[in-house]
């Protein structure tokens, strides 16, 4: 049975907070429940195909991958495709063990990557409501400033953050791994279109029971975010995971080193050993996709159910 | 209830569990402040917004906003490779818009993005069926989707480089399945930047799919019922419901698509090969950049092309953001 | 709430950039850089000497050899603690820039020759004349034409750790296959044409081909060049103007067009040495490196070394990888001691051993040669004697792009080599001329 509550969130129904409708939209909606298009049920079938083919064309290369990470250097490099390796060469995996410190460099990457996490959805919910719901001097030119960071390439920014970092003295140190990528204009201006898009009345009733700002971003605001929140999280832990030209530029030592950092540095000089590199990659890639598919269920019904603007 | 909506069932103030009284306009509240505007902006609030957005912007400015101005200002400089600067007013940017590179790298970017953008009606598509009711392996699917955007880009190039090859490769394997003659796709000027746009398309696809995936389950389903009561088909109840009311979702992915398609570098060294010989006539805005800067080691110059790049993305994003108001949907 | 920008944020920006803008001319940004160069003195260390150095490579597979080489190196200097960063040759060049630009540069590093010119003209590097004066480092032990490479201005910054020749490499079973003989010793020009398109049209059915072309030109078209009489590079000019520099160029032409080698096309998509390993391709151009890729494969039964064909003259391209010492250390004492270690003839003994590369020391050289017994490896080292440096300058980048832009259309016969040849020529000069 649907819900029957109020209908005029449904001209915002949209996912993730569009940067542009700002117009005070509720961020919640009735509760879905199920759409109620079970009649059509037997398109499923036209649905499975396309879905699955899609599915097989996404994931298509990483099967090969693992084929690849099972063959040997020459089969890899062959040149008529090798489908099958003559032999399963499980040692490649092992082998990684032996060429990188794995554990050490895993270590690395997580620690950097909730970090990271962690420091841009504070920082970014911080000031998204802000420059959402507060008003104060410079606030347009402060938003403009943030958002214009997104338009330049990140090549660009590295010798400059070098010179800081070590300017600092945090060469080689985890703070200095992380500490760029603490702040995030993309995160910002994702918290503030979700801040946006919420209803002015809940702050508008907390105030009104004497909470000061903090407060009423704490329980009041930052809950009813938690959604894009996630989408947050999700965007910062791929990008930080997979992270290649700062680590490298930025640490000496191998095992303080992140996985991605340390996946490169298996590619040799003349000869490479692509099997290796190929099971290096799949492992690297593990954690991150365990995590996906244990949380996205969560994530996904998250997402959706509590409304996204 | 009336037209404000509000989470299910609490209209009670978090705080005290009393009863909200909203008062848009009206009498002072008890604190005297100015009386907020209907849209909830609280004004005045002294201190707090400051407090608020000062780590990040300190952060944005000392690690973001002065490299970009350190770039500006030697984009007017000869900045030498190991540093040490002579300045030389608008000769970087004179030499760069003269340059018949700088026209082929926004041209190859621009082929690229138009690609890649091709992924979102696509993903509107996918994501349509994904939400079927009862569908089973849901999971699934949005897990095998999700794949590409976690990948490592290192690896994958390397496996679709084994894709794309002329003679040997799968892709040319299955056209010559249906007649068609596929071409170098590596080592062909055109060709290649359609290869590495296809492979962008690839592993953006996932992002997009999750995001309109979950807009879509906020389209509630009485519209749905209400349209078909009327007699609408599906596909009309497509046009005239799903899309338009998933259109702030779609205006968000582009931009966000547009804007890192923009940017696209590691991916076209990565299948391309830094000694391919059609890489020059290839590149991307970006690679520019780096090949000007880190190869060439123009630094100056490279600095001017970073420049000109921010304007680049800045205006076509200043101009989708206008455009916006004419398609996007907002309440 | 308007998402357009509002213009007076604009002119806030633009405000802001100017004064920051204005600031920073005023102070006069320094951004590092710049180090005014090493004097080169040395005076060997004492054997108590405590210091934490780091060694910057580019190659993982070459780490185990370079950590037996540190082990015997802390025997004498049990307090030099040595931390060896590898980085992929492709990240490689950013990060030493990045490094040099703010005076952080590895204590050691590996240098190579297209580079020697940027850093050693800059003063980033410290020169060793103080060792080989001390007789530490003698320049005779290693191939005079790599010593001159990392010799610039009449400094010299470093001796070549390693050298790699080219060679041919042949599949013996695919001569057999094709009925045509294994050359013997020296041959010309013209009997490796016959040779390569005879096994191309022999073994065409199975897309197998005799020779290949490429686009690489330390194994491919340099050594042609140098062997029809040309040279890259002469002095401050391009060589590509001269008709020897064209002939050498218009063998690869030649050797495509007679079907003797796949297109440039084809090897841009398969590189020769996946032709090779494949099994799809008789004769491969290939640098004496290539050997770590087929020890250990089925391929290594049926591999031999074969000399290049003569031109006017027999020639081929030698290179190496050296050690140098940035100027801007804090512990050169102690990087340079490692320096002249690694120099030394144990330390490359035990690196001709462990059998990553061929060492420069010379005679050094024997696990190199017994690494593969059956493939006749000796041609490497003999093609030392003959050998052409890598053709270099201060900024080689500039101009190996115009090469790979260009050439494939000589190659490929859509332009007449001796067009290409000059455009090329013309763009070098102009590059060179910006040094």
């Amino acid at each position: 049975m649907t819900d029957r509550t109020t209908f005029v969130s449904t001209r915002n129904a949209g996912a993730v907070p569009a940067p542009a409708a700002g117009r005070g939209v509720p961020a919640t909606t009735p509760r879905a429940g199920r759409p109620r298009r079970g009649r059509r049920g037997g398109n499923h079938v036209v649905a499975h195909i396309v879905l699955g083919f899609g599915g097989l064309i996404m994931a298509f290369p990483f099967l090969w991958q693992i084929i690849m990470s099972l063959s040997t250097n020459i089969e890899v490099q062959s040149v008529t495709p090798v489908f099958w390796p003559a032999e399963l060469q499980w040692d490649n995996y092992v082998r990684v063990f032996e060429r990188l410190p794995f554990f050490s460099q895993l270590q690395t990457s997580i620690a950097v990557t909730v970090i990271r996490t962690v420091a841009q959805i504070f920082f970014c919910t911080l000031a998204g409501y802000a420059f959402a719901r507060m008003r104060f001097r410079g606030r347009g030119v402060l938003l403009a400033l943030v958002l214009s960071i997104l338009m330049v390439p990140s090549q660009v920014y590295l010798l400059s953050q070098y010179q800081l970092v070590q300017g600092f003295g945090l060469l080689d140190s985890l703070a200095g791994l992380v500490l760029p990528g603490l702040f995030s204009a993309f995160g910002t201006f994702l918290m503030r279109t979700a801040f946006l898009a919420m209803p002015a009345e809940l702050e508008e009733a907390a105030r009104l029971d004497g909470a000061n700002p903090f407060q009423i971003f704490w329980k009041v605001m930052l809950p009813l975010a938690r959604p894009t929140i996630s989408v947050l999280a999700i965007t910062t832990v791929l990008w930080s995971w997979n992270e290649l030209l700062w680590p490298l530029v930025v640490t000496t030592f191998s095992d303080r080193m992140p996985l991605s950092a340390g996946l490169a540095t298996l590619i040799g000089d003349r000869t490479t050993d692509y099997p290796v590199v190929m099971a290096a990659s799949l492992l690297a890639m593990a954690p991150v996709l365990i995590m996906f598919i244990v949380l996205q269920r969560r994530v996904i019904d998250g997402l959706a159910s509590s409304g996204l603007k | 209830m009336t037209s404000t909506s509000h989470r299910p069932g609490s209209s009670a103030s978090p705080l005290t569990g009393r009863a909200a009284r909203a008062r848009p306009g009206g009498s002072p509240d008890r604190k005297g402040d100015p009386q907020p505007p209907a849209r909830g902006r609280i004004a005045g609030d002294g201190f707090w917004p400051w407090l608020f957005v000062s780590p990040l912007v300190a952060g944005i400015s000392v690690f973001y906003f002065w490299p970009v101005l350190q770039t500006a200002f030697y984009s007017l400089t000869d900045w030498g490779v190991f540093g040490g600067w002579t300045f030389a007013g608008v000769e970087n940017y004179v030499a760069l818009f003269a340059d018949p590179s700088l026209y082929l790298s926004l041209g190859n970017t621009l082929l690229y993005t138009a690609i890649v953008l091709l992924g979102i009606p696509i993903a509107v598509y996918l994501a349509s069926l994904l939400n079927l009711p009862g569908l089973r392996f849901a999971g699934l699917y949005r897990v095998l989707f999700f794949l590409p955007y976690v990948a490592m880009p290192t690896a994958v190039a390397m496996v679709w480089r084994v894709i794309f090859n002329g003679d040997f490769g799968l892709l040319n394997h299955a056209l010559a399945l249906v007649g068609i003659d596929g071409p170098y796709w590596i080592s062909t000027p055109g060709a290649a930047t359609v290869a590495v746009a296809i492979v962008g398309l690839w592993s953006s696809l996932g992002f997009s799919l999750i995001v309109l995936a979950a807009g879509l389950k906020n389209i509630p389903p009485e519209m749905y019922e209400a349209a078909e009561l009327d007699g609408a088909s599906r596909s009309r109840q497509f046009r005239s419901i799903t899309v338009p009311l998933l259109t702030p979702s779609i205006f968000f992915v582009t931009i966000v698509t547009v804007i890192s398609s923009f940017q696209v570098f590691d991916l076209l060294y990565a299948i391309l090969g830094s000694s391919n010989p059609v890489l020059p006539r290839s590149m991307s805005l970006v690679y520019f950049f780096y090949r000007e800067g880190f190869v060439t080691n123009d630094k100056g110059y490279a600095a001017a092309i970073a420049m000109v790049i921010f304007l680049i993305i800045g205006i076509v994003t200043a101009v989708q953001f206008r455009l916006q108001k004419r398609w996007v949907q907002s309440d | 709430m308007s998402p357009s920008f509002p213009s007076p944020a604009r002119r806030g920006i633009a405000a802001l950039a100017g004064v920051a803008g204005l600031a920073l001319a005023l102070s006069g940004c320094s951004g590092g850089g710049g180090a005014g160069g090493g004097s080169g003195e040395y005076t060997a260390p004492e054997d108590d000497l405590s210091a934490k150095i780091t060694y910057g490579v580019w190659d993982q597979n070459q780490v185990p050899a370079i950590q037996e080489n540190i082990d015997a190196f802390n025997e004498e200097y049990p307090d030099v603690d040595v931390t060896v960063n590898v980085t992929p040759y492709a990240e490689y060049w950013t990060k030493l820039q990045t490094q040099a630009s703010s005076d952080t540069l590895p204590d050691l590093f590996w240098m190579n020759g297209p580079n020697i010119g940027l850093y050693g003209s800059n003063g980033q590097l410290e020169p060793i004349t103080g060792a080989v004066d001390a007789g530490d480092i003698d320049l005779a032990n290693y191939p005079e034409a790599l010593v001159d490479l990392y010799n610039i201005d009449d400094v010299q910054y470093g001796v070549p750790k390693d050298f790699d020749t080219i060679g041919i490499w042949a599949n013996k079973a695919l001569f057999e296959q094709a009925g045509v003989p294994l050359p013997e010793g020296d041959w010309t020009w013209q009997e490796f044409q016959d040779t390569a398109a005879a096994i191309s049209s022999a073994l065409s059915a199975q897309g197998i081909y005799g020779g290949a072309g490429g686009m690489d030109g330390q194994t491919t078209y340099y050594n042609t060049i140098f062997q029809a009489g040309g040279s890259v590079i002469d002095g401050d000019t391009s060589g590509y103007d001269t008709p020897e520099a064209q002939a050498g160029i218009q063998f690869w032409t030649d050797l495509i067009a007679s079907g003797g080698s796949p297109s440039i096309q084809q090897l841009t998509d398969t590189t020769g040495d996946q032709w090779f390993t494949s099994g799809k391709l008789a004769m491969y151009w290939g640098g004496s490196w290539f050997r770590s890729a087929i020890t250990d494969t089925d391929l290594a039964a049926n591999v031999t070394v074969l000399p290049l064909p003569t031109g006017e003259e027999q020639a081929t391209v030698i290179h190496g990888v050296s050690n140098v010492v940035s100027a801007a250390s804090k512990n050169k004492q102690a990087a340079q001691a490692l320096q002249v270690f690694l120099a030394s003839e144990d330390a490359q003994q035990q690196q001709g051993d462990a059998g990553a590369v061929i060492p420069a020391f010379t005679g050094t050289q024997s696990a190199f040669t017994e690494s593969l017994p059956d493939a006749n490896l000796q041609v490497f080292l003999d093609a030392a004697d003959y050998a052409e440096p890598l053709p270099v300058s201060k900024n080689s980048a500039a101009w190996n792009a115009a090469e790979t832009e260009l050439l494939p259309q000589a190659f490929s016969g859509q332009r007449p080599v001796a067009e290409v040849a000059e455009e090329l020529a013309e763009q070098m000069n102009a590059a060179l001329a910006e040094e």
